[in-house]
């Protein structure tokens, strides 16, 4: 890609700049990775998937902000939006004929309004379900988990317009190539296309601005995402007491996985605790029964106090909740028994943050061997 | 071997003074197991290390013996059936092992009853502790 605008071999002037044309297959790059982390990749990739997101966010807006300040074809105001103008590329469209346009045509235009749009839509909803559900980024203190859940849907539906949108994006571009003979794809790298004699070409100084711009909003938002909005892990920490206790035989759960009726059956059965005897002298059965009491599932809006932890079962054990056999129905029994894991219970051998009760899907850590 | 002998030396010339017991629970054991049996004359690693191995097949089925958890042998951890690392039996691989009373009582209590059906008695404690204190 050049810089400059009015050099180099192309005899074709410049007519996209240097960051438009950067931030575009920046996107590409960016929607391959959230695409494929979210389509495709188990949980852990999750914090690959909000990465994105946030390389995403910068770059869409550097584009709103070039859209209103960028050089002659970056700029929304200028791109043939009009309907009439649009009805009349429309209709040439089914005869066959697409005049050349210096920028972008009127369908084009318009197929950049909706991948943007969808795209915004597609962001903020991102970033509602990361802080209902996962507790991070930057809306976790302000979504519960049950906005999160519910925009969850609305986020996947985005997902599949923004990928029903590229592919007529990518169907068009096509059509041009092939068809019409335009020069699309080879614009969009080197920024070379016709221009009408009354138009100037991008400057320079639109290509180092814009570039500059570009990076410092995507750096600058991917250092907030890291500095500030995910380090709002709320955590409370086990008392002693109780770490020592309960987990001399397990590790020590968190108490939001568990609701206070279940909590109280347990701790009045400690004689017999899945058939072992776990019976503790009355201070600090009072003492984990009160801990329990102030912490159990009701009081915290994680995903795991929610789908675990209010779910009763009559064993009142983990993981007979249907969401916990859901999230672990692809690991064979065997892999439970393998020696980093021991078993069932032992969520910190995979789940790294298991002891705040938090289960980030970008905590989990299945050691080497298990999943095999 | 100049200075193992110095050792076994050492060792010989304080023996007098603390027979049997390193620890004042063994001795608090001992004071009951007199008590309970007229004719308790000491513990023995030997008693301790059957009451160990044994498959007694009283308690609970999930535990026959002490090795279900612990395994056979006192210098290796064992692993809870919820897949808790449980530190060695032995004295010399775990240290603390046998300092807090409440402690020791607490595992003696839930043990001996998963494993045995019933309370141990404060001989076969004290032979237990002995034998892992030889460990």
């Amino acid at each position: 890609m050049s810089t400059d605008g009015n050099s180099g071999p192309a005899s074709n002037p410049m007519i996209w700049d240097l960051p438009v044309r950067l931030f575009h297959w920046s996107m590409v790059a960016a929607v391959l990775v959230a695409s494929i982390t979210g389509y495709f990749l188990p949980d852990w990739w999750l914090n690959v998937h909000a990465t994105a997101g946030y390389v995403l966010s910068g770059l869409l807006l550097f584009r709103l902000l070039w859209g209103v300040v960028g050089s002659r074809y970056s700029r929304f105001g200028g791109f043939p939006l009009k309907t009439a103008e649009s009805k009349a590329h429309l209709r040439e469209l089914l005869h066959g004929r697409s005049k050349a346009y210096t920028g972008h045509n009127p369908v084009g235009a318009w197929m950049i309004i909706l991948l943007l749009a969808s795209l915004t839509a597609l962001l903020i909803t991102g970033f509602i379900v990361w802080g209902g559900q996962e507790n991070n980024g930057p809306f976790s203190t302000v979504v519960g988990y049950k906005l999160g859940k519910f925009t969850e849907e609305i986020h996947e539906f985005f997902a599949g317009l923004l990928m029903a949108l590229i592919g007529v994006h990518l169907a068009g571009v096509l059509v041009e190539t092939v068809f019409f003979k335009h020069r699309v794809v080879p614009a969009m790298i080197d920024g070379r296309k016709t221009l009408s004699s009354d138009e100037k070409p991008v400057t320079l100084w639109h290509n180092l601005v814009g570039t500059l711009a570009l990076a410092s909003t995507v750096l600058g938002i991917v250092y907030l995402a890291v500095t500030v909005g995910e380090s709002q892990a709320r955590t409370t920490p086990l008392p002693a007491t109780y770490k020592q206790e309960c987990g001399d035989c397990h590790s020590p759960y968190h108490p939001s996985l568990r609701s206070l009726a279940s909590w109280r059956t347990l701790m009045e059965n400690l004689g017999d605790h899945y058939d072992e005897d776990a019976s503790l002298n009355p201070q600090k059965t009072e003492f984990i029964a009160s801990f329990l009491k102030e912490n159990d599932a009701e009081k915290f809006d994680t995903e795991a106090a929610h789908k675990i932890g209010r779910v009763d079962t009559p064993s009142h054990r983990m993981t007979d909740t249907r969401f916990w056999q859901k999230k672990h129905d692809d690991f064979k029994p065997q892999a439970f028994k393998h020696k980093a894991v021991g078993s069932k219970v032992n969520c910190n051998a995979c789940h790294k943050d298991a002891e705040t009760g938090r289960f980030d899907d970008a905590r989990i850590d299945v050691p080497k061997g298990v999943k095999s | 071997m100049k200075p193992m002998f110095l050792a076994f030396a050492v060792v010989l010339a304080f023996a007098p003074n603390q027979p049997a017991s390193a620890s004042p629970l063994l001795d608090q054991y001992a004071q009951q197991a007199k008590s309970d049996s007229p004719d308790f004359k000491e513990f023995t690693a030997e008693r301790g290390r059957d009451l160990f191995l044994s498959r007694h097949n009283m308690g609970k089925p999930e535990t026959p013996s002490c090795t279900s958890c612990h395994t056979e042998s006192p210098l290796k951890a064992g692993l809870t059936r919820a897949g808790k690392t449980i530190a060695p039996l032995a004295a010399s691989a775990s240290s603390n092992r046998y300092t807090d009373p409440a402690k020791v009582e607490k595992w003696f209590r839930r043990n001996c009853n998963s494993v045995l059906g019933r309370a141990c008695t404060a001989r076969e404690k004290g032979d237990f502790i002995t034998f892992m204190l030889t460990q």
